[in-house]
């Protein structure tokens, strides 16, 4: 009964029916993307197509149901409170998408304070932008905590580790290129989803929906997009690291993930000469890393898809 | 002018601050005001001085120089801001500030700035200043440019008019000397000859009187003014080129200076402007807000080691913004760090802020040098 995370493939037919119709691809920014953020130098392309799928049909779901609460509400457009709203579950992730508006708003405000025309331009229009991302996204989680843990986020401290082990990977990957390749590897990291806003738009067919997300909210859906590509791409590097059984090690799955990759990736070029394409994530690694996540763990598995008022697992949230 | 009673020539100038008095209005000590007309009257006019535009004396430059603490008149410059809430500005001759009215004023007062270092005690640091116009085409750091823009700016000028070093009198030099450190700062060589250049100085300054911005949107040149888009005159100055934001408090906002003394310049400007349109334009508590610089380290810098190793103080967001933000604490400035080995440091009340954290950054880059 789990139709919607075991194979992203054979899902709702919403998806299918805009893959085949869009023109809209966004296969060669996602080719840079999954690149920066730990495959191979060239992903494979038919990775590529299926993280487009996955990609695009957790998204336009995630469209639907913040729609749904949007008219629950009774307001006109999708405004971010409907997303964090939707996130509110999932604290780690909520507290990411936060220090990620605090960072934006950070940004503009020194960026601002640079250049004297951004500075002129700013005071024009009323200086009242500082911090105003993360402060309504305050505002608001203020007022649907009920138990005050929503706001104990804001002081908490904690390290993010899916961003401690991403920081990692990216470091031991930039330790070995040299300069040409070090450039080109920060030219794909600077690719995102909010750089090509109305190709995104498009992507995602906003203009079809009755209710249509604001630019804020916009801007948190660009945001989203990517974390579930890097999630996906996390995911995978775990399962093919997996697929890779050590015989001999008992201890191997208890390891931590980035020391293992590190270690298997060595050997294996050094030992068993493999071509340059196993490198590259399969669609079999992503295609199991979503059915792993979707998949509910614990005493209850057996009984828990009543819970789920909609089987999608998000990635992002 | 009343000729001045006979006094001893005060020694005025103990150090050496080589830049046109673009500070402070001057002495509120009538014995001075006139001392210094009877300068004026015994010098001749010069006709091409051309005014230095940024200070000449930086901490870069490594010339010693030490300022007599003794000195009556320090103390006196050193209360001068605080006196100057009760000084009026209007009967305060402006004569010292070089825009086009006063040309021949701020010469003569040049001239008598000249005559000062010759009484001056400290004959000595002034021939060490000697070289110093010649020698600063090799000056410290490769990257000094419009330093040295600026020493150039003022040969023409110093070869003629002064002979030994263009000390300024002290009266002018108490702002400067609360901005620079007082002991004599060794440029930032030591480690790697690069200097950080300063882009953009911000600076605030209260003309303390209520003002008509549709008056003096109407008679300035160059000011825009939009009531319903911002309630503040924007005016724009070509030399130095700067900014102001004039709001009908009477506050002010001046931009886009590339040294503190030329800030302090275009602010004196944009006041006189005011003064002149008819308002009781003063010149209280004149503050640099913020500073900005940059510089090139000429390296690649490998971003991901850095922010990793640096977790607490960096942020690097490359979908957002190419470059790493990294937070000093002390001394609390904030640098921005590209690939490319480019850094821009902001966040800085003084100069030696943006020296100090270059210089406290520069090893840790290099250790993340690529290649």
């Amino acid at each position: 009964m789990n139709n919607t995370a075991a194979s992203p493939m054979s899902t709702a037919t919403s998806s299918s029916g805009r893959s085949t119709g869009k023109s809209v691809s966004f296969a060669a920014e996602l080719q840079s993307m999954m690149f920066s953020l730990g495959d191979a130098r060239r992903p494979l392309h038919e990775t590529v197509v299926l993280v487009e799928d996955v990609v695009h049909t957790q998204l336009i779901n995630l469209l639907q149901q913040a729609a749904e609460i949007s008219q629950l509400r009774g307001a006109r457009v999708i405004s971010a409170e409907d997303l964090l709203f939707l996130m509110r579950k999932d604290k780690k992730k909520l507290r990411r998408l936060i220090k990620y508006l605090f960072i934006r708003d950070y940004k503009s405000k020194i960026v601002k304070g640079i250049d004297e025309d951004d500075l002129l331009e700013d005071k024009l229009s009323g200086s009242s932008n500082t911090n105003k991302r993360q402060k309504f996204a305050q505002d608001f989680l203020n007022s649907i905590d009920q138990t005050g843990e929503l706001l104990a986020m804001f002081e908490d401290d904690e390290i993010d580790e899916v961003k401690q082990e991403r920081m990692e990977r990216a470091e031991r990957q930039t330790r070995i290129m040299d300069s040409a390749q070090y450039a080109e590897f920060c030219e794909s990291r600077q690719l995102s989803f909010s750089k090509k806003a109305s190709k995104f738009r498009d992507w995602l067919d906003c203009s079809s929906m009755e209710i249509k997300p604001n630019v804020v909210a916009m801007e948190i859906l660009a945001y989203l997009a990517y974390e579930t590509v890097a999630q996906l791409v996390d995911l995978a590097l775990l399962v093919r690291q997996d697929m890779v059984t050590k015989a001999g090690d008992p201890f191997s799955h208890a390891i931590s993930a980035t020391f293992i990759q590190y270690h298997n990736s060595a050997e294996s070029t050094a030992a068993c000469g493999v071509e340059a394409h196993s490198d590259a994530i399969q669609p079999c690694h992503i295609r199991e890393a979503v059915r792993r996540y979707g998949r509910k763990i614990g005493p209850l598995s057996p009984f828990t898809s009543a819970y789920r008022r909609n089987g999608m697992a998000f990635l992002a949230c | 002018m009343p000729s001045a009673p006979s006094r001893a020539p005060r020694p005025l100038a103990y150090w050496v601050i080589p830049q046109l008095p673009t500070a402070d209005p001057l002495p509120m000590d009538e014995e001075t005001e006139t001392y210094l007309e009877l300068y004026l009257d015994q010098c001749a006019v010069q006709d091409d001085f051309v005014p230095p535009r940024s200070p000449l004396f930086s901490p870069v430059v490594p010339y010693v120089y030490t300022p007599n603490p003794s000195n009556p008149e320090t103390t006196f410059n050193s209360h001068l801001e605080s006196k100057e809430t009760s000084g009026n500005f209007s009967s305060v001759d402006l004569s010292f500030l070089p825009d086009e009215l006063t040309q021949e004023n701020k010469d003569q007062a040049v001239i008598r700035s000249k005559h000062e270092t010759e009484e001056n005690s400290e004959t000595q640091s002034q021939q060490s200043r000697l070289p110093l116009p010649s020698g600063q085409d090799v000056g410290p750091g490769s990257d000094s440019s419009s330093l040295s823009n600026s020493r150039s700016h003022l040969h023409p000028g110093d070869a003629n008019s002064i002979q030994s070093a263009p000390a300024k009198p002290n009266c002018n030099s108490s702002p400067l000397a609360s901005i620079t450190p007082m002991t004599p700062m060794t440029p930032v060589s030591e480690c790697c000859g690069i200097v950080p250049q300063l882009q953009n100085i911000v600076s605030t300054v209260n003309l303390a009187c209520k003002l008509d911005l549709k008056k003096i949107a109407l008679h300035a040149k160059n000011a825009e003014y939009n009531p319903k888009r911002f309630a503040a005159v924007i005016m724009r100055i070509r030399e130095p080129r700067t900014t102001a934001l004039i709001f009908s408090s009477g506050k002010m906002v001046c931009t886009g200076a590339k040294s503190e003394e030329q800030s302090r310049l275009a602010a004196r400007k944009y006041a006189r402007v005011v003064q002149k349109l008819g308002f009781p334009a003063r010149f209280l508590d004149f503050k640099i807000q913020n500073m900005v610089g940059s510089c090139d380290v000429r390296f690649s810098i490998r971003l991901e080691g850095l922010v990793l190793t640096h977790q607490q103080f960096s942020s690097y967001e490359p979908e957002l913004f190419p470059g790493l933000i990294y937070r000093m604490v002390k001394p609390r400035i904030v640098l921005l760090i590209f690939v490319s080995g480019k850094v821009v440091l902001t966040g800085a009340k003084e100069r030696s802020e943006i020296y100090e954290a270059f210089e406290n950054i520069y090893p840790i880059l290099k250790g993340f040098r690529k290649a």
